[in-house]
């Protein structure tokens, strides 16, 4: 189906952000999950991209294969197990690192958390940078991509491409082969909508020289720091440092829970970052929503809905990243449904309808 | 609101005349009325999902909250009071345990045919006693933030929170456990748990067919596990009644009868000159798989419609672990299955502002 014959991307109201796929039904990051993402009407569907060893981009979140995946059930790979240190801490397990693409594929994926639906446990695979973005493309309305460039210290010092190319050069490449390019709602980006998201400042800087795309800068906790400038959350969140950053992104992606800290799990009164980020003119799409209640504040009496009630019309955010991307978009059709679509003649009725009311007077 | 609501307390539960203390006369009967044009939203046990059960705090709450209805189980004191509580024992949801004066009243009884219970019995309390302890949240993971607060409420203090609101509240008591009741409390000249239960309702005016002008001023139901309290009681008031049932392998307290046998349609035809509706657990009606997963639905609702009985199934929570995974984890996915899919008639929940502001939503959403 040709570009101009999709319904577009909504841009009336926060973007739906299906986090790592309608992860909170369908095992994280799987083709199932992104397909189940885009029948619940995300606008977006978000993936981690990391690279394998012998240089492949794939669909994944942790750097280890344990959590989400059976690896210990592979004999042949039981000696690979070995620690590392990502992101200034150690780490053991199986890195994605040490498996050809050939054999992550023989893997299986599960679902993360145990409180969730584990029957699909182990009928799905990992799927590379470019499966996933066929998936979008092959959506039957306009499905934006939210890939991140996950861990890139890590990887680039892990994997080695040809001809010195670094791994943010590999993911903006795989973007360009499939057109994606042009700067936030321009005519490009309306037909393949694209946020690039990281947590590395200077791999942004490294790819706003490769693509003209919108960028995401992503905020996390207040006791990390970031993994390539070794920078603590109040510089990087400082009005200084904003106005900088500014000029590589057009928005932020900060965990909720440091937009509004809790305690006692009740919120308590929210940082100014929300009102400072606008005023630099930048979006604000934090993470993560889910439903769960043990996510859930007591403010929101275990009700997923008051939550997004509350974040998008209190609190004003662009964009939520979230696990259940049904219940977000249920919310959203309830509460500012899509207009329905109006024509030349219908618009003229109304007007000369308000029109003649006053006739009279 | 708490102030009027404990000054309404105290003078009812001195006896002074029982009808609503503020608004009084014009102003109280221009009240909104109850909506009867959707399924009733009852607030099980008030606003329990936020606070503690069956306190006045959560019944204001589920009242602020949109609640049709606020629901409550009434039981005896030894001294013959009626208090809203729900287990025969205090130890879950009260600081009884914190009380040493009580210590040496800690017990073993039966309850319900060879189920035999420990701990300290509503039935050894006298009202000023129960009156000394605090009500807590029953689940560590609710709320627990309003724990020792709130104290037991009697049955009377229930219906003028009610009768207090600034629009029309149905109230939906529960005849709990009233076998157990009449056993270790009596009552003067003869009388039973089920006529105390019934006096205290009139003495509140509460009278009169479902849907007649009596009963859209003072909605309220009477419901029961026990067949042969809900006879009793229809003897003695026309308000409606409704038969509750409970899991598959539950016998009827009084009448030792199977869910099979009194959920038949030949039990359905005798039960239904009585009440006007069934209310069932809901993982009876639609039972789930072993992966938590919807099984295919039985034909009760179908046949309680069949016979003019409405359904209101217990309960409706939001916390994932009560979810099966069809509904995603989205409690409002469930009250769209219960409301849209399977046509309830009255929802039990412990979450009334959700199920109100599913029902507002999906209601605008038709226009």
């Amino acid at each position: 189906m040709k570009n101009e014959e999709k319904k577009p991307i909504q841009t009336f109201r926060p973007y739906n952000i299906a986090h790592r796929g309608s992860n909170g039904e369908i095992p994280e990051e799987t083709a199932a999950a992104y397909l189940r993402a885009i029948e619940e009407g995300a606008d977006f569907i978000e993936t981690d991209i990391l690279a394998s060893k012998d240089g492949a981009l794939i669909c994944f979140h942790d750097v280890t294969l344990d959590e989400t995946t059976d690896v210990a059930r592979h004999k042949e790979f039981a000696n690979r197990r070995r620690t590392y240190e990502v992101e200034w801490f150690n780490v053991t397990g199986w890195f994605v690192v040490d498996f050809t693409l050939e054999e992550l594929k023989t893997l299986k994926v599960k679902q993360r958390y145990s409180f969730r639906d584990q029957q699909y446990n182990g009928m799905f695979s990992i799927i590379t940078f470019e499966e996933f973005i066929s998936i979008a493309l092959d959506a039957d309305r306009t499905v934006g991509i939210y890939p991140e460039i996950k861990d890139p210290v890590f990887i680039n010092k892990h994997v080695k491409w040809a001809g010195g190319k670094k791994f943010e050069d590999k993911f903006v490449d795989t973007l360009l082969k499939y057109g994606y390019k042009g700067q936030y709602l321009s005519e490009n980006w309306l037909k393949q909508p694209l946020f690039i998201q990281s947590f590395a400042p200077t791999s942004i800087v490294h790819v706003s020289k490769l693509i003209d795309s919108p960028k995401v800068f992503l905020i996390d906790d207040i006791t990390v720091r970031t993994q390539d400038t070794n920078q603590s959350y109040w510089e990087i969140t400082s009005d200084d440092y904003l106005a900088y950053i500014g000029k590589y992104i057009v928005g932020l992606g900060p965990w909720k829970d440091t937009i509004i800290p809790a305690a006692g799990n009740y919120l308590m009164p929210p940082s100014d970052l929300v009102a400072r980020a606008h005023a630099h003119n930048l979006q604000v799409h934090p993470y993560t929503y889910r439903n769960e209640n043990q996510f859930l504040h007591f403010n929101f009496h275990q009700d997923p809905y008051a939550e997004y009630d509350f974040w998008m019309n209190t609190v004003g955010v662009d964009g939520l990243f979230t696990d259940f991307t049904g219940t977000l978009y249920r919310y959203q059709e309830l509460t500012s449904p899509h207009r329905k679509d109006e024509t030349a003649n219908s618009l003229l009725l109304k007007i000369s309808q308000m029109i003649s009311a006053y006739e009279g007077l | 609101v708490v102030a009027a609501v404990l000054a309404a307390a105290v003078v009812a539960s001195s006896g002074v005349a029982a009808r609503p203390l503020v608004g009084g006369g014009g102003a109280w009967a221009d009240r909104a009325p109850l909506q009867t044009s959707r399924p009733f939203n009852i607030a099980h046990r008030g606003s329990n999902g936020e606070l503690p059960e069956e306190t006045a705090a959560a019944y204001a709450r589920a009242i602020d909250e949109g609640a049709d209805f606020i629901e409550a189980d009434i039981e005896a004191t030894k001294d013959g009071h009626l208090v809203c509580f729900h287990d025969t024992t205090l130890d879950d949801v009260t600081d009884v345990a914190d009380h040493p004066e009580f210590a040496g009243r800690r017990r073993t009884l039966e309850v319900q045919w060879a189920n035999n219970v420990t701990g300290y019995f509503i039935t050894d309390f006298t009202l000023a006693e129960l009156k000394t302890l605090r009500a807590k949240q029953r689940w560590d993971f609710r709320d627990k933030s309003h724990d020792g607060i709130s104290p037991i409420i009697t049955f009377e203090e229930f219906i003028d929170i009610a009768l207090n609101a600034k629009r029309v509240v149905g109230i939906y008591p529960e005849m709990k456990n009233p076998v157990f009741m009449n056993k270790h409390v009596q009552w003067a000249d003869g009388k039973k748990y089920e006529d105390k239960f019934i006096a205290t309702l009139k003495k509140y005016g509460y009278g009169g067919k479902y849907m007649s002008p009596a009963w859209r001023a003072k909605p309220v139901f009477i419901q029961s596990f026990a067949p042969a309290s809900l006879v009793r009681a229809a003897g003695l008031t026309d308000s409606p009644l409704l038969f509750l049932i409970d899991d598959v392998t539950v016998r009827t307290e009084d009448t030792n009868q199977s869910y099979d046998e009194i959920t038949s349609g030949e039990y359905l035809d005798y039960i239904k000159k009585y009440v006007v509706g069934i209310g069932p657990w809901k993982d009876t009606v639609v039972p789930p798989t072993k992966d938590n997963r919807l099984a295919t639905p039985t034909d009760l609702v179908a046949m309680a419609h069949a016979r003019g009985l409405q359904v209101h199934p217990y309960t409706y929570r939001n916390e994932n672990k009560f979810l099966h995974f069809n509904f995603r984890q989205d409690p409002y996915a469930e009250y769209d299955y219960w409301i849209n899919g399977v046509g309830v008639d009255g929802l039990f929940t412990d979450f009334p502002a959700s199920l109100r502001r599913f029902q507002e939503w999906t209601a605008k959403k038709k226009d």
